[in-house]
């Protein structure tokens, strides 16, 4: 039988759509795989990793916290108070007051006894100029130090700011309204004191020039940790302090939460297995300062600074010729306010897709390039087919399916088969990341709560991910034509909407 | 009877220390982060014969503890004893800076905090 | 739309309708099933992990506070344990038989007991740590400790190097010595660390003989073990300075020389600044400069000009340290004309730290500086900023 032309193109496209699915769906079981080992051995380890050895140790490298606040004077003091209080030995607290036009700088001012100090400030990264720059005569609150800048209109000038003005070889990028557990820092260090320099072999006798033993090091430098971020919606905060754990009663958090499960715990946690992380979230993320200044910094004309960070410090390793390595840790240490209705939700998820088509444009060099490696192979073509492309695809599939429908092409009995198999993986996927979370920890306090959170995985196909799709899609429209101007404005007051998420 | 605040959030550590100090015959009000440390000794109108604090706890460090009570004047000094598990030179200089009367690390000897208790708060 | 297939057809049709289906088809319904049992197995999992999570949680907060009461009644708060313990032998005294009733029979409850035991020991050292390893001994709990060693899965293995670490139990060198080889990296730096601190005779043998780098976390554990650990006899540091050809070893060794202020190992460190590895040199430089060792000034200002960056600063804080005074022209040069703003500011700091003996330099470089210069000045000066 001769087949028309369109004929060919629907067969084509079909055949396209069925190796894409069955890469997706092999992916996911993959990442389900990789984070279940990761997640069993990070909970062995755990058994006996006391933690404390750090803080007694003269040894602990220094962090510094940034944390850059615009508008936040409802909560600053309380969050400040709780960042002063994490227990790690040797750290600092950096605020960065991005040009407020309320009373966050007042505040902090009476509440910590600040005064202003003359810094030798460096400005290794170019930012807005920083007008003052302010420590406490207290010295219960020596960590704290205050900079006040002009503003710079987004989150990535801030943490700039905050990178030039900071003292330590490490620095821990968050928000002012996040909430960090208390042993967050000495958790989130321990990748970077596990992998430096473990060798593979070595070679030979020491060598007659300079007497060491050479040896063929691994030398893959962890140049950034991430770890689980949850949504805090509906948790009881005690002044900066989580007192119960509770999934979001309402019902655009309650996804979120799922998707945050998902994406760290199964996803970023399989994805650290074969070191290639394809981001660290801008809530919650440590850094190795020196490559992040040599990288440039956070990039202030990015939608979606965080993921462009981490990509430009590994081009930069690549480009060096050095080993590195992201890593994640499964726990959660950070909880975050997620947009409670759908004009925040979609104003942020439009950001995010706007984000990621800016990211494909300016590293397009590196997609397929074997020369970056995992990189250019494996993270970014990822990036690239299942999360750039994917609601597209999505978009054309809804669309094809109307078109065969209408056309009588259709075979329900296989069409319903199929999406059934789609919809049951997909809730099964979910399913898993629930259970890998709940095997880091016992969240939430009953186990009504956590099948209510699970039965989510249900409903997400139909209510939520649509939505996903749509202003992803309306982030690469605002993309492609540039709306600018307006969405300058926007992203101000949604300041620090977090980080990217893939849908995994 | 001679009062004592002892600020320790592990709580092994303060259901002990709690009983041994009682044991002493001292009255011990035992708190388990820095808000209900503030919490008790405004109560109390800072009468205490003694205070013993943890550096690292939630919502207010020793740190701040100390400096709260030294700014607060009243006719008698509060000693204060910091037991902590961090120990390196910047926290205890800066313990002693802000007003600290002594300095413990942990691990302790029971029978050392004794003593310290009894010289600072009297028998 | 048709749904007779789900429907009225018998099995036999149903399987022949699934044998003659596509391949994706029968793919799809293979996996139809298998989610669905997937996902029932997952809810089962993470209720019955919940309930045994809720369970153990539940029984720990039962048994803990007996096994507290039981501690202090017996062993804090027992007089007689107390006035005995000068005279020697007070091992017999504790009191077993309460350790030995109903919930310390079973194996969780001599676990828990275990677990309780070590914490009471990361709060208390001196007379209450001293019998709380005796009653670990006396009930035989150590039994329980060594048998996990000969598990065959590597964590448990660790575990047990953990507890018998933390209670101070020497463990046979044979028994402990294949552990150090391991391939399992965890299991050989906790071997390793435990070798150190309960080995009789040569605890720092391996020293020697290790290839491979030591982790920063490997040092952090070995520090606080070489460090806390009572009767043992520290070697002189400064002869794998010399002799190891293994860097990290080397440069661990730099910060114990540090720590226990051995000044006789400063030839050895001198003569490392001779190396051409800069990270080495860069530990050298900060360990002459930590011990204040005066007579090195003058080489440190020789070699100052082909260093690398990190070596420099070093050189600059280290004279910052020694605080003789004599460099103060030096630094002062480094500050003013110095194109890099680190070798500056450390440079001014250096000037800073010079106390009294620096007071003119400082003066006459507030008066002449320029606007960067005086606010790097005013940055060190100022007793608010430690960094």
């Amino acid at each position: 039988m001769e087949l028309t032309f369109w004929q060919k193109v629907g067969y084509f496209y079909e055949n396209i759509i069925f190796v894409y699915g069955l890469a997706l769906l092999g992916l996911y079981a993959l990442l389900a795989i990789l984070s279940f080992i990761g997640i069993r051995r990070f909970q062995k380890r755990n058994t006996y990793t006391d933690y404390t050895k750090i803080l007694q140790s003269p040894l602990a490298p220094g962090i510094s916290i940034i944390a850059p606040a615009f508008n936040e004077g409802v909560t600053i003091i309380q969050n400040v108070r709780s960042l002063l209080t994490l227990n790690y030995p040797r750290y600092e607290v950096i605020i960065i007051n991005d040009g407020s036009t309320d009373d966050t700088l007042e505040k902090l001012i009476t509440e910590f006894e600040l005064t202003e100090v003359a810094f030798a400030y460096n400005p290794r990264i170019q930012t807005q100029p920083v007008k003052r720059i302010f420590k406490s005569t207290n010295s219960a609150y020596d960590k704290l130090l205050v900079v006040d800048k002009v503003n710079g209109k987004c989150k990535a000038d801030g943490a700039n700011a905050g990178i030039n003005a900071s003292a330590f070889d490490y620095f821990l990028c968050t928000d002012v309204d996040c909430i960090i557990e208390k042993d967050t820092l000495l958790k989130m260090i321990k990748p970077f004191m596990d992998e430096q320099n473990s060798t593979i072999k070595t070679i030979g006798a020491p060598c007659e020039e300079c007497g060491y033993q050479h040896t063929i090091e691994n030398n893959q430098r962890v140049i950034a940790t991430g770890a689980t971020l949850r949504v805090a919606n509906s948790c009881e905060i005690d002044e900066g302090v989580i007192t119960r754990i509770r999934p979001p009663q309402k019902l655009i958090p309650r996804f979120q939460e799922l998707e945050y499960i998902r994406s760290y715990v199964l996803g970023k946690m399989g994805w650290s297995m074969m070191n290639c992380v394809p981001n660290i979230s801008g809530g919650l993320g440590l850094f190795d300062k020196d490559i992040a200044i040599k990288a440039g910094g956070y990039d202030h004309k990015s939608f979606a600074e965080d993921m462009d960070i981490i990509t430009r410090m590994c081009t930069y390793m690549i480009d060096n010729g050095k080993k590195y390595a992201i890593r994640y840790i499964p726990t959660t240490q950070c909880w975050t306010e997620g947009p409670p209705n759908l004009k925040i939700f979609s104003r942020q998820r439009t950001r995010w897709g706007r984000g990621l088509a800016q990211i494909m444009k300016i590293h397009k060099k590196a997609i397929l390039n074997p020369k970056y490696g995992r990189l250019g192979l494996v993270v970014f073509p990822y990036n690239l087919f299942f999360e750039f492309l994917a609601p597209i695809i999505e978009f054309t599939g809804i669309l094809y399916y109307i078109y065969i429908i209408i056309t009588g092409q259709i075979n329900w009995h296989f069409a319903l088969i199929l999406l059934l198999f789609v919809y049951l993986y997909s809730v099964m996927i979910s399913t898993f990341a629930i259970l890998w979370d709940q095997l880091t920890y016992r969240y939430y306090n009953t186990w009504r709560e956590v099948v209510g959170l699970s039965l989510m995985a249900f409903l997400e196909p139909f209510l939520y991910h649509p939505l996903i799709v749509f202003f992803a899609l309306r982030g690469y429209v605002f993309f492609l034509f540039g709306t600018k101007q307006k969405w300058g404005n926007m992203q101000r007051q949604g300041f620090a909407k977090k980080e990217m998420i893939p849908q995994v | 009877m001679q009062k004592i605040l002892y600020i320790e959030d592990e709580l092994l550590m303060q259901n002990i220390v709690d009983k041994i100090l009682s044991r002493e015959g001292y009255e011990v009000d035992v708190a388990n982060d820095g808000k209900m440390a503030m919490q008790k000794l405004i109560e109390n109108n800072f009468d205490y014969s003694l205070v013993i604090t943890d550096i690292m706890m939630p919502y207010a460090n020793g740190f701040e503890i100390i400096s709260k009570i030294r700014n607060y004047t009243s006719p008698k000094k509060i000693p204060i004893i910091v037991v902590s598990t961090i120990g390196n030179e910047d926290a205890i200089l800066e313990a002693f800076k802000l007003g600290a009367d002594d300095f413990l690390k942990k691990p302790i000897m029971a029978g050392e905090l004794l003593i310290r208790v009894k010289r600072l708060a009297g028998q | 739309m048709d749904f007779s297939y789900f429907t009225d057809a018998s099995i036999a049709q149903l399987l022949e309708e699934f044998y003659y289906s596509p391949l994706i088809i029968q793919i799809a319904i293979f996996f139809i099933f298998f989610s669905v049992l997937c996902i029932l197995v997952t809810y089962t999992s993470i209720l019955t992990k919940r309930y045994k999570g809720y369970r153990l949680e539940k029984k720990l907060e039962r048994i803990n506070p007996i096994i507290d009461d039981l501690i202090l009644k017996n062993i804090i708060f027992n007089d007689e344990l107390n006035k005995d313990a000068e005279e020697g032998e007070p091992a017999n005294l504790i009191p077993l038989h309460d350790f030995q009733k109903i919930p310390f029979k079973s194996a969780f409850g001599k676990q828990a007991l275990i677990n309780r035991i070590i914490s009471f020991r990361k709060s208390f050292k001196g007379t209450i740590a001293f019998y709380l390893r005796q009653l670990y001994i006396d009930l035989e709990l150590d039994k329980q400790s060594f048998n996990k060693m000969k598990s065959v899965k590597w964590d448990k293995k660790v575990v047990a190097l953990v507890e018998l670490t933390a209670m101070d139990m020497s463990i046979a060198d044979v028994n402990i010595l294949p552990l150090t080889n391991s391939k399992n990296s965890e299991l050989r730096a906790e071997a390793r660390h435990a070798y150190i601190k309960l080995s009789k005779n040569e605890p720092f043998k391996f020293f020697d003989v290790v290839t491979e780098p030591l982790l920063m976390w490997d040092q952090i554990q070995l520090f606080k073990i070489i460090t806390t650990t009572e009767d043992i006899a520290i070697p002189n540091f400064a002869r794998w300075v010399t002799y190891s050809t293994n860097k990290s070893i080397v440069s661990f060794c730099l910060k114990l020389i540090v720590y226990y202020n051995q000044v006789d190992g400063i030839p050895a460190v001198i003569k490392l600044l001779d190396t051409k590895d800069h990270g080495l040199r860069a530990n050298a430089i900060n360990c002459l400069g930590k011990l204040k060792v005066d007579e090195v000034e003058d080489k440190l200002l020789e070699i100052y000009g082909n260093q690398t960056q990190n070596c420099q600063i070093e050189i600059l804080k280290a004279i910052g340290r020694i605080r003789s005074g004599k460099s103060i022209d030096f630094l002062k040069y480094e500050f003013l004309h110095s194109s890099d703003f680190d070798l500056r500011k450390n440079a001014a700091r250096s000037i800073i730290s010079g106390g009294i003996k620096a007071q003119e330099t400082i003066q006459l470089l507030l008066d002449t500086a320029t606007k960067e210069n005086l606010l790097i000045l005013k940055h060190c000066m100022n007793p608010l900023i430690k960094f």
